[in-house]
């Protein structure tokens, strides 16, 4: 028994010692982060699978703090966010635009890069349009090439685009401009798969990627020879996580100095606390509930979802004023049109038609379109006297901020109010794309979709969603009228005609109603006040570029 | 012997066989189109013709039968499990070592803590059985084992680390800091800890109750009622009879768990953002990564099954009455 009493003093000692553990680990001399090495550290929900931008659209962060883009979304929209180009102007014909470089601009490897690097970007790629392995599998992707007649960099600090049609493109896309003296003698084979695009990275940004842990982190060092000078930061690391759960446990132990993603109620909660700034932005994503409107392969377990009324009806039947309030907990705007509030040049709040909530409105109108509870059991029929049970699928696409449930179920439950059961199957992101897919590819099948989609400004990628044949359009909605708007759009520079070729498709497809915009949600970001000043007000950070960090500054 | 050996390892490939077809059959059966998620992320319209260049890049728009399963099979005999969609092209081997090591060390050392405490507050509470470490052991471990290993996993983040800030609650390293090769390792130490915590945890329940039914079952034998009629001291009863008969359930369920290793701790990973094979799986399978997740599981079926060989094996030298 003596024996056995020892042990369990023994055992006593070492319990104690290792509950000694954490304060020992928490020491200074185990402690890793704080503001004294003035490196800036962010969260995101972000996985990139490569630093190849031909090879991928995954890798936005963390690439966009490195390589310019000529124009792109920033530079248009404020003045002090420029890329590559220093200026630009465009021909009385819309076909030349003429871009100025600017002046004495350097790699962060000291090489200068001029308007033939801009050059060599754009050729590249488009000299791929036709091959095998034509690069379109990335940011830097032939789409939008196939306007272009010339690219020529006139001299140094002089580019020119000469487009076959009036085409925005020049201004509005997304190109990564990387040195042609790293990559010239990449084959397109190389460049669409294999090549990692190793760091250190050779970029014209703020921040250079110097280390890359897949699934972890991305590290970047200030350039030397940025175009406003070497930033103040001593360097960047931007982790990549999954869920917002780390991001919001890492901004309040201090690990992280920025965090975007964050979820209502993370946010909520980091809001009390003193040391930290909490904001949100507006993006370029919509919410929306989409009608199976397909005849045929794929179509609904009903015609009603083709009838234009019938859509038009359960569209009184949603309040997005409540999906706000209650599912968003008030971090998003009302749904309305296609264009959402942040692609501000094309937005109008379709004021003199929009629909308000009304259930006892869906219901007449129900009835009006000949849609009624025949057999008075609560449940309405269809025109061939089948009784509704629509089948609804939703999930979160891939890069989109993820949508509440909370949003299906109130939809769900306001249908049921005017006699249209609904069940809801919830998918992951590769399953809901399957089952969305066109009916010529598998699928089809479903009656409601809720989803959701990021994108562009630009008209073309607001408008897509719309489009006859384009793969995003899952509603499977087809109109001449609307196909030949986005056509004219297509090829139109003047920004007033842009807008009004906008409109007038925004108004089409809401009276037809393939689609139901529920919401678009902000984006929720918080910071540390306590290590570095310089951040945005709006934004905090840009989605589109590298503000705040080619200017932060520590506190 | 050799024939009962030999019969165990030509089972255990024709499982490894198994496995390695159900994989391909498996993973395509879940709906989802790696072309289409592949392209995700684009804030342009992504066309027809890029997906199908996607398909036709990644060998995708061959027939599922005889083409791409016969190329599987014939690669993976010849030790070469291909090349990642989602990681263009990157040879899955190489994915699979990357991520390996991480897991390996945050398993392996839960195991490890597990089995030493596990077994010896199992086989004490056993021994003691009524006592107040059988009391408190047996309670608390039934308490560990049914609780979910993510779920204790966030309950350790909420107050060690954003509660109390003793401890880092995600990733492998604290990247930021320009920290020397000494202070790398303390600051590994230090994210280790939760993850390990999480699972040993778990882990400790299982051995506990496995133990404690075994020691339980060995004190009531005849053979210990005659070891004490000799005379043996307590100690010399529990060292040279009990211990050894009560640790034949406890080894199969240690080969057994520690086939596991590499198959990771899915959940646990996925909550610290720990960069192991666990979160390799889960990437794999959001982007429907066919090649990478065949790759995975045919590696975890294989320590399974490895482990199995071995628990087998172990078994016949532990009791005879296996070998007869």
């Amino acid at each position: 028994m003596n024996k056995w009493s020892v042990d369990r003093r023994v055992i006593i000692k070492a319990m104690l010692m290792a509950s000694a553990a954490p304060w020992a680990l928490n020491s200074k001399a185990f402690a890793s982060t704080s503001c004294d090495d003035q490196i800036v550290r962010i969260g995101g929900i972000a996985a990139p699978d490569t630093l190849n931008p031909f090879a991928s659209y995954s890798n936005w962060w963390p690439l966009v703090f490195t390589y310019d883009l000529l124009v792109c979304v920033d530079a248009q929209r404020y003045p002090d966010r420029k890329g590559f180009a220093k200026a630009w102007s465009v021909s009385g014909d819309g076909l030349t635009w003429t871009f100025k470089i600017w002046p004495g601009l350097k790699w962060s490897d000291g090489h200068p890069a001029t308007a033939r690097d801009a050059a060599f970007t754009y050729n590249y790629i488009r000299k791929s349009i036709g091959n095998p392995d034509e690069l379109n599998a990335g940011w830097n992707s032939t789409d939008g090439l196939q306007y272009v007649e010339a690219i020529t960099a006139l001299d140094d600090e002089t580019l020119q685009i000469v487009t076959k049609v009036p085409s925005r493109w020049p201004i509005d896309n997304g190109i990564m401009i990387v040195p042609e003296h790293v990559w010239e003698d990449i084959s397109y084979a190389d460049a669409k798969g294999t090549f990692r695009n190793d760091p250190p990275l050779v970029g014209t940004g703020p921040m250079i990627v110097s280390e890359f842990q897949q699934g972890q982190f991305a590290r970047f060092t200030p350039n030397q020879y940025f175009r406003t000078g070497r930033p103040a930061a001593a360097g960047m690391v931007f982790h990549f996580f999954n869920t917002a759960d780390p991001i919001a446990q890492g901004l309040k132990s201090g690990d992280l100095d920025y965090g975007v993603s964050l979820t209502a109620s993370q946010w909520a909660d980091l809001s009390k606390d003193s040391a930290m700034t909490c904001g949100q932005s507006r993006v370029e994503q919509r919410d929306y509930l989409a009608f199976n409107t397909a005849s045929g392969d794929g179509a609904g377990s009903t015609k009603a979802l083709q009838d234009p009324a019938f859509r038009d009806a359960l569209g009184y039947a949603i309040d997005q004023k409540a999906i706000v309030e209650r599912a968003y907990r008030g971090h998003a705007d009302p749904g309305v049109g296609l264009v959402m509030p942040a692609a501000a040049d094309y937005y109008s709040d379709l004021s003199d038609i929009r629909r308000h909530f009304d259930l006892a409105g869906a219901a007449r109108r129900l009835d009006a379109a000949g849609y009624r509870d025949k057999d008075g059991d609560g449940i309405r029929e269809d025109k061939e006297g089948n009784p509704f049970q629509l089948e609804l699928i939703t999930g979160t696409s891939s890069g989109a901020l993820e949508i509440p449930i909370a949003v299906v179920q109130l939809i769900a439950g306001w249908f049921s109010q005017i006699g249209i059961p609904v069940s809801v199957t919830q998918l992951d992101s590769g399953a809901l794309g399957a089952r969305t897919e066109a009916p010529a590819r598998g699928g089809g099948g479903w009656d409601l979709h809720v989803s959701a989609g990021w994108r562009g400004p630009d008209p073309r990628s607001l408008l897509s969603i719309g489009k006859t044949g384009e793969p995003n359009n899952t509603s499977y909605w087809s109109n001449d009228k609307f196909d030949r708007l986005l056509s004219q759009v297509d090829v139109t520079v003047d920004l007033k005609r842009s807008r009004e070729l906008v409109d007038q498709a925004s108004r089409l497809i809401y009276t037809e109603a393939p689609y139901i915009i529920l919401s678009y949600p902000l984006v929720l970001e918080a910071r540390r006040n306590d290590c570095f000043k310089g951040w945005g007000t709006k934004d905090m950070m840009s989605m589109w570029g590298y503000f705040p960090f080619d200017r932060l500054k520590p506190a | 012997m050799s024939r009962r050996i030999f019969r165990i390892v030509f089972r255990a490939l024709g499982t490894l066989l198994t496995v390695a077809i159900l994989n391909f059959i498996l993973f395509r059966i879940v709906p989802g189109d790696p072309a289409q998620l592949l392209l995700a992320g684009a804030r342009t319209s992504v066309t027809v013709q890029q997906m199908d260049a996607q398909r036709a890049r990644w060998g995708l728009d061959r027939p599922l039968f005889p083409d791409q399963v016969v190329d599987y099979l014939s690669a993976t005999l010849h030790g070469d499990l291909g090349y990642s969609f989602k990681f263009r092209g990157r040879p899955v081997a190489d994915l699979i070592l990357e991520r390996l090591p991480a897991t390996i060390v945050l398993v392996g050392l839960a195991q490890m803590i597990a089995i030493l405490c596990g077994v010896l507050f199992g086989i004490y509470a056993g021994w003691r059985r009524g006592g107040a470490v059988d009391r408190i052991a047996t309670g608390a471990s039934m308490a560990l084992y049914t609780m979910p290993s993510f779920w204790l996993a966030m309950v350790l983040v909420v107050i060690f680390s954003t509660g109390l800030g003793w401890l880092p609650g995600y990733g492998i390293y604290s990247p930021g800091a320009n920290i020397g090769s000494t202070d790398r390792f303390l600051d590994y130490l230090r994210h280790l800890v939760l993850p390990v915590t999480a699972l040993a945890l778990g882990l400790i329940g299982q051995y506990v109750v496995v133990a404690r039914a075994a020691m339980s079952e060995v004190v009531t034998e005849d053979y210990m009622v005659t070891a004490r009629a000799k005379g043996l001291t307590n100690g010399q009863m529990l060292m040279r009879h009990a211990f050894r008969n009560a640790m034949l359930p406890v080894v199969t369920l240690i080969t057994l768990n520690l086939g596991y290793v590499v198959a990771g701790a899915i959940t646990v990973e996925a909550v610290f953002a720990w960069p192991g094979i666990g979160g390799l799986t889960v990437e794999a399978l959001n982007a429907r990564d066919y090649p990478v997740l065949q790759g995975i599981f045919l590696l975890l079926g294989a320590s399974i099954v490895l482990a199995n060989l071995i628990a087998d094996l172990a078994y016949g030298l532990l009791d005879p009455r296996v070998r007869q």
